[in-house]
């Protein structure tokens, strides 16, 4: 373990249903960790968010499926497709629980895949494990690689 | 002519042939220069002219006896020497005025002079030549028949004749009263070549040739080739004398004659001997042609010594031989349009039944088979992956090689006439041998090029005897004088030879009927594939539909569904402390939108059933039973249950995780929809063809295993059974029993149907429900 304090996290939320947004909100609050959000509504606005940010292993990316214009799995594709990028871990979010999306995700490079549940406060403690273990326990890679 | 010309040194090599000089020398009939025998027959005379001066350049050498002057004398010499001015003018004129261009024709009479009788004098040109030949008239003074009228007789008997057999019949009569032979047959020739006496008129004492074979020898190639040249051949004394011609060839152009034409032709040796060898005495053969093949002959022969048949009688029977040519053919179609018109009628009878039930089996099963139209004792239809079979046909394991054999058969590549046809599939296909009792004549057709429907008729053996005039397998040699020859078979006795492994040949007609029914059943299949590919195409659209309509389902009703659900509960912790009222909708309110998403669940899951693709193989159902109960072991544990299985399973062809979806359903339903204190489940199966009652079990499934789950529940009232099936049908408020979304049984139902089987179910309300399904269909089996 590195003995310097890492730089907070920041999470990239790519959400445009404002209710499910909130929920994240929400999780992020219960949560003891205290990463920085960022919000798009669109595939193509996470990817420009993302490309903003250094490079130094601290961005996680919390991706809806099915967001407007370029979908979520478009996104993902092109995400995990850029060597700058495709080191950023990539939580999918999903209503849908079809086999298809879960193979379709998974095969273009997502870290892992949840349905999420209609009911509140299943969705909303979902969430919370999610954001406790992925920036409180997993270690990113430091690519170094420069993003344009 | 080409036979005549050989590449083999033959005797007469060298200088032209004769038949006195050389005949005996033959060692082939097929080497025969038949054509150019060098010889006539010697109870007539012949003078070959030079058109242009009438001179005389050859003369047979009996011309003393029928001319009074001897053959020497008369070479190089007019022609007027031997007929006179008169007929030597009687020619002049003939020759330059009629078509004698290979065609011999009456010219004059030439009286009666001594002892020698009156002479017909006949006429022809040949190679440069004319040919003049003279034959005693044979007439008396009684007066002469008036042929014209016996001809014209003829021609009307012949044109009332239905059959083939009937007319060849009325032929054989006619012209043995025309000819005075004493016996007159039609021989018609096989397609092999070899004969057969097809028709007979005979004095009555003389033994009957009628159905005899004999061998393609007996009739060599070289006599067959004259026949398609000349309608007649008389050989009026077969003990006869011969009369070589002198010179032997022609002084102006060193060539032998031609006498292919003349009716005075040296007989070959091997013909004469032949002839003697079945106490022949005297012949008269006629050509029968079909579109200039010969088809057969009409063959007179005489037993009690030489039998003159004069010229005006021959040409009677060369034109009745024509008249035969020209109509036996018409006779033989008249049988077989009748015949043409009955195929043609069953088989439109079968496409329109095949369209009307929409399946080309009925051609096999139907009410009309084919079995009505081409005589055959058995068919078979290879069609939807399976045998049809009507009749008597090879086992269907005899037939599955049979099919893989005849999907080579080069035939089969033919666009417009793909048929196999044999009457001897043994011969062809030696496993046929097993079944030739059923199957010996085989007409195959394929009705597709790719996915090996096949069409068949079988015809049995037929014992059939051949009776053979002469051992045909006997070819004797005797030694010639110039070394071993084949000699004319001496042995005229019945050869009877059973012919195996062979049925009736199939006849030209039958084969054109199954080609026009090819062409019909083909259109008929490629309509219904149309059909087909656009049901598959309509389904396969809909069927992306459905998958699109179960993802708008799953994810676009879901995201709204989870934010009502969050702000109700959100409100719902905003009211702690309020009134109960409040309190109680907003709790109801999130129980809905939690209803809402199952049945959104369950649609989807329906949908994904019907789409996913079978992984079917031999599964133990008895794992897949344990499996499942386990899976609903937690609804044991409730209360008191009991899952019994009075007898072990058996295997069955299906997907194993499916099928542990329809069992994990109806265990599940049969617990969950039940109150009795203690809850008996059973699990079993009647097997096919068992003796057992099979309540509500649609049509055919008695030849399947039925499988079933079997409960003590509240049951169903009989006017629910097959409303249960229906999606989200549910029959009890949504929260009692348990509180299903109505899935389950449609949902066991399309997997069922996915294994191409079928759900049903009996029940008493209050006594309890048995679920049925079958796992396969019949057509599957």
């Amino acid at each position: 373990m590195p003995l310097t304090i890492p730089n907070p996290i920041t999470l990239v939320v790519v959400e445009d249903t404002d209710e499910d947004f909130e929920t994240v909100v929400e999780a992020v609050e219960r949560s003891g960790l205290h990463p920085v959000v960022r919000r798009a509504t669109t595939g193509e606005a996470g990817l420009a968010v993302l490309r903003e940010l250094p490079t130094d292993g601290s961005v996680l990316v919390l991706m809806d499926l099915n967001t407007p214009g370029a979908d979520g799995r478009e996104a993902l594709a092109t995400l995990k497709s850029d060597p700058a990028l495709k080191s950023i871990p990539v939580i999918v979010f999903s209503t849908s629980a079809s086999p298809t999306d879960v193979g379709f995700c998974y095969a273009a490079g997502a870290n892992a895949y949840h349905v999420k549940p209609v009911e509140y406060p299943e969705h909303l403690q979902l969430v919370v494990d999610v954001v406790d273990y992925w920036c409180g326990r997993v270690v990113f890679a430091d690519t170094g690689v420069s993003r344009s | 002519m080409s036979e005549t010309e050989h590449a083999a040194p033959l005797p007469w090599a060298g200088q032209p042939y004769s038949i006195k000089r050389h005949g005996v020398s033959i060692t082939n009939c097929d080497s025969e220069p038949v054509q150019t025998p060098g010889c006539i027959q010697a109870h007539g005379a012949m003078l070959v002219l030079r058109p242009s001066d009438l001179t005389i350049l050859q003369a047979s050498e009996n011309t003393d006896q029928l001319l009074g002057c001897s053959a020497a004398s008369l070479l190089n010499t007019p022609v007027r020497n031997a007929v006179g001015a008169s007929g030597e003018a009687s020619l002049k004129s003939f020759l330059a005025a009629e078509p004698t261009d290979r065609n011999p024709i009456y010219v004059f009479t030439l009286p009666a002079a001594g002892n020698v009788p009156p002479l017909d004098v006949t006429a022809h040109t040949i190679d440069g030549v004319a040919v003049i030949e003279f034959e005693a008239t044979g007439r008396t003074d009684i007066g002469e028949p008036d042929y014209y009228a016996l001809v014209k007789k003829t021609v009307a008997r012949l044109q009332t004749a239905r059959t083939l057999l009937e007319f060849c019949d009325v032929a054989v009569d006619e012209f043995r009263i025309l000819t005075g032979l004493d016996r007159v047959m039609v021989y018609k020739f096989h397609d092999d070549g070899h004969g057969e006496v097809f028709a007979e008129s005979k004095r009555d004492e003389l033994l009957p040739w009628l159905g005899l074979h004999y061998p393609a020898e007996d009739i060599p190639q070289p006599a067959r080739e004259v026949f398609k040249l000349v309608w007649i051949r008389p050989t009026p004394d077969v003990a006869g004398a011969l009369a070589e011609l002198i010179p032997l060839a022609n002084p102006d152009t060193g060539r032998p004659l031609t006498m292919t034409y003349c009716a005075l032709r040296g007989a070959s040796v091997m013909y004469t001997e032949y002839l003697k060898n079945m106490t022949v005495t005297a012949g008269l053969t006629l050509a029968i042609r079909r579109d200039g093949e010969l088809w057969g002959l009409i063959a007179g022969h005489h037993y009690s010594g030489p039998k003159f048949v004069p010229y005006q009688v021959r040409a009677a029977c060369e034109f009745l031989a024509q008249v035969v040519s020209l109509q036996h053919q018409a006779a033989e179609e008249r049988e077989q349009l009748v015949y043409r018109l009955k195929l043609d009628g069953v088989h439109q009878q079968l496409v329109a039944q095949a369209a009307q039930h929409d399946d080309l089996a009925t051609v096999i099963s139907g009410r009309t088979s084919l079995l009505d139209g081409v005589a055959a004792g058995g068919a078979a239809l290879f069609h939807r992956n399976r045998w049809w079979r009507v009749g008597n046909t090879p086992t269907e394991t005899e037939l599955e090689a049979l099919g893989e054999w005849l999907n080579d058969r080069p035939e089969f590549t033919s666009s417009s006439r793909a048929l196999y046809v044999t009457d001897a599939l043994a011969h062809d296909y030696p496993p046929a041998a097993a079944f030739a009792d059923v199957a010996s004549g085989l007409l195959c057709m394929p009705l597709s090029r790719f996915n090996r429907n096949l069409l068949l008729w079988f015809r049995a053996e037929t014992s059939q005897t051949v009776s053979w005039g002469g051992n045909p397998h006997d070819k004797p040699t005797v030694p010639g004088p110039n070394g071993p020859r084949l000699s004319p078979r001496v042995s005229f006795e019945l050869f009877q030879e059973s012919v195996r492994g062979r049925s009736l040949p199939w006849l030209t007609v039958e084969c054109d009927a199954a080609v026009r029914l090819r062409i019909l059943l083909m259109e008929l299949v490629v309509s219904r594939s149309e059909q087909l590919t656009d049901l598959n195409a309509d389904l396969t659209r809909s069927n992306e539909e459905l998958d699109a309509f179960a993802y708008v389902a799953s994810h676009d009703l879901k995201e709204p569904l989870r934010g009502i659900h969050k702000y109700a509960h959100q409100l719902l912790e905003e009211a702690e402390g309020k009134d109960d009222e409040q309190r109680r909708k907003l709790n109801g309110l999130m129980r809905l939108t939690v209803r809402m998403d199952s049945l959104l669940d369950s649609l989807l899951h329906f949908s994904r059933v019907g789409r996913a693709a079978l992984d079917t193989e031999d599964t133990d159902l008895n794992d897949v039973v344990s499996e499942s109960i386990e899976m609903v072991d937690a609804r044991r544990a409730e209360g008191r249950t009991e899952i019994a299985i009075p007898r072990r399973l058996p295997h069955a062809q299906c997907d194993r995780v499916r099928c542990r979806e329809i069992f994990v359903n109806l265990l599940s339903n049969a617990l969950k929809y039940n109150d009795k204190p203690r809850k008996r489940v059973e699990v079993g199966y009647i097997a096919a063809g068992e003796d057992h009652p099979r309540p509500g079990s649609p049509e055919g499934s008695s030849g399947l295993t039925i499988f079933y789950v079997r409960d003590n529940g509240i049951g169903i009232p009989s006017r629910h059974f097959e409303q249960v099936f229906k999606m989200f049908k549910r029959l009890h408020g949504r929260d009692e029993y348990g509180g299903g979304t109505g899935a389950g049984l449609p949902i066991v139902q399309k997997l069922v149907e996915r294994h191409h089987g079928r759900a049903w179910l009996d029940s008493t309300v209050g006594v309890g429900t048995t679920v049925y399904f079958t796992l396969s269909s019949l057509e599957q089996e």
